[in-house]
């Protein structure tokens, strides 16, 4: 392939980037490529390094080696040039509460210099978007966490960035608030072209994606499209629960020679064509089952895979939380 | 310039939206005008007259003389606390907002001292309902010679509460340090009783005490120095002397102005290294 023609598809580039808080390295030499109109996962449990990764690319932090431009500007050379490629939606909510809507997305068309004549029409387009024209001269306070994703997502469009970044854009929003503010991001990839940079913790989310990046520990542990990621699994996943787990495991292993992994007392394996597989299966198994389940590989099996453990695993060490809370204080200085 | 305006503003429209915050800024000045004021009134002037008050001491009065004391108390705090809003933006994240912009980092700075000293200036000029209760005469001349007055020292102290905004990291310390450093920095400044005849070492920290000149100029500017009594001058601690040199308005200008340079340059170059 032309090296060349190849690169100048590309809107971000990362090279060999890495952040270290105190002794803790967030992000440990990356390298990956964003193409200009895709939409792009970073996928990893809390405390991975995706947020530094995307503080990093904003130019709110700086990385202690390599390098990554945006936009074809550098991070590091000129940050200005990248602040106004790109559009942000933080983690934490950004807005001031004591404004209005509109004087929010007023105030930062004035901090990217949108030209006077303009600002009115990009406003009114924004708040289209967003679904938010009623409640434009209402004050901020007043709104859901989901009407203030959302004012968020139409502020981060005002400026017409070439890459939105999204970081965690539905946490802590309800299931169907959440389906909503995808519904926006989707329907803007399809209007405006833009390209998205997300992280997410939500297998589902991910699946989305153009392209998916794996990331644990700081470490990019994979990059593809959320298909061949699957596929890399192989096959299809069966899941059972039995009398006696470890007899189980021994005899699946035995028997058809399959690698077991269990998990919150659930034992799972893969197979090829799970479906005629299972009616054979459920005929010849000696241990008593309690439930049996078969299932297409999600990304999770890909993170577990890899990894062997799961991204949501909810039971946070000790040692995780210290992670967490050092980075965001270190992420605050 | 247009970001410098926008963030100005941005703190001017929370300043009057803040309803609670507008009226509660009149209750410290008002009791210490009238509970203060009055209740020290006649013990002050037998003070200062000594045991056979003079017939000039009998036109003097302690609220009126602390007046521009408490303009200057109501601007001084304003303006330092008004870095504040610093933090807060910081705590409640939208200084990420402002800081992911393309708004230079020295703007910002200049925007948020600007939006301190202007609602320090407001807030200055909104104790002057005060001055038909306290039977002062206040005409215009006196108030253009005011504002410039006061924008000049809240500039100067917007600028050391940002510098230390940009340094502290929770509101609670933030509001901590400054009442640490505004405290004695008022009481040393002849606000609330003449700095006459102080021992040494309280008359050195008096003397570099930028508010001590700030207090000087409004107690001039409002109490019509010039045309008082040069023995109610004296009692009244107006004639302010410096290393046996009598300070001019021109030189306390100078003075708050080379201050304000020197502390608005190191909070921009403070708030664009910490953030």
């Amino acid at each position: 392939m032309n090296d060349i023609e190849n690169n100048m598809n590309n809107i971000i580039e990362v090279k060999s980037l890495g952040k270290k808080f105190d002794n803790l390295e967030a992000v440990k030499n990356i390298s990956f490529e964003v193409k200009e109109g895709e939409i792009f996962g970073f996928l990893g449990p809390n405390g991975a390094g995706k947020t530094t990764t995307i503080n990093m690319l904003c130019t709110m932090l700086k990385p202690n080696h390599g390098t990554a431009s945006v936009n074809g500007y550098s991070i590091i050379s000129s940050p200005n040039e990248v602040r106004k490629s790109i559009g942000i939606i933080f983690q934490e909510n950004t807005l001031d509460e004591k404004l209005t809507a509109n004087e929010n997305l007023l105030l930062h068309c004035r901090f990217y210099r949108i030209p006077k004549n303009e600002r009115e029409n990009r406003i009114k387009e924004a708040f289209n978007i967003v679904e938010l024209s009623d409640k434009r001269n209402k004050i901020v306070e007043t709104f859901s966490g989901g009407m203030k994703r959302r004012l968020e997502i139409a502020r981060g469009l005002l400026h017409y960035p070439k890459v939105l970044f999204l970081d965690e854009p539905t946490l802590g929003l309800d299931p169907q608030t959440r389906a909503h503010v995808w519904e926006f991001i989707l329907k803007l990839k399809e209007k405006a072209g833009i390209t998205m940079f997300l992280t997410t913790h939500y297998i589902e989310e991910a699946e989305i994606c153009s392209r998916v990046a794996i990331i644990d520990y700081g470490k990019l542990i994979a990059l593809d499209t959320p298909d061949e990621l699957k596929s890399k699994v192989g096959g299809d996943i069966i899941e059972i629960s039995t009398l006696d787990n470890k007899a189980a495991k021994e005899e699946i292993e035995n028997k058809y020679n399959k690698e077991v992994t269990e998990n919150q007392k659930i034992l799972s394996f893969k197979v090829d064509k799970g479906h005629k597989f299972l009616v054979s299966f459920i005929k010849n198994f000696k241990t008593p089952i309690k439930s049996i389940n078969l299932r297409r590989p999600t990304l999770n099996d890909v993170f577990l895979k890899l990894t062997g453990r799961q991204i949501r695993d909810e039971e946070v060490s000790a040692k995780d939380l210290m992670k967490k809370r050092m980075k965001m204080h270190g992420r605050m200085r | 310039m247009e970001e410098i305006f926008a963030l100005w503003q941005r703190d001017i429209l929370r300043f009057f939206r803040d309803k609670a915050r507008l009226f509660g800024s009149f209750a410290m000045p008002f009791l210490f005008l009238i509970i203060f004021g009055s209740g020290m009134s006649g013990s002050i002037r037998s003070l200062l007259g000594g045991a056979d008050t003079p017939s000039a001491m009998a036109s003097f009065d302690y609220v009126k003389f602390m007046f521009p004391g408490i303009i200057g108390m109501v601007v001084f705090t304003t303006s330092i606390f008004s870095a504040l809003s610093v933090v807060q933006d910081r705590e409640f994240g939208y200084l990420r907002e402002i800081l992911v912009s393309p708004v230079k980092r020295s703007s910002i700075a200049v925007g948020k001292v600007l939006g301190g000293t202007t609602i320090a200036v407001i807030q200055g000029l909104l104790m002057f309902i005060f001055v038909p209760f306290i039977g002062l005469k206040i005409n215009l001349f006196i108030m253009i010679k005011l504002i410039p007055a006061m924008f000049l020292i809240a500039f100067t102290l917007s600028s050391i509460g940002l510098l230390l905004a940009s340094s502290l990291k929770t509101s609670a310390g933030f509001q901590m340090v400054v009442q640490i450093l505004i405290f004695p920095m008022l009481f040393l400044s002849g606000a609330f009783f003449p700095i006459t005849g102080l021992p040494a070492w309280m008359n050195f920290l008096v003397t570099i005490n930028p508010l001590t000149y700030s207090v000087d100029m409004f107690k001039k500017i409002i109490l019509e120095a010039d045309k008082l009594d040069p023995l109610l001058r004296q009692v009244m601690g107006l004639n302010l002397t410096v290393l046996g040199h009598q300070v001019t308005v021109f030189d306390e200008v100078l003075f708050i102005l080379i201050c304000g340079i020197i502390f608005i340059t190191l909070a921009t170059i403070k708030f664009s290294r910490s953030s």
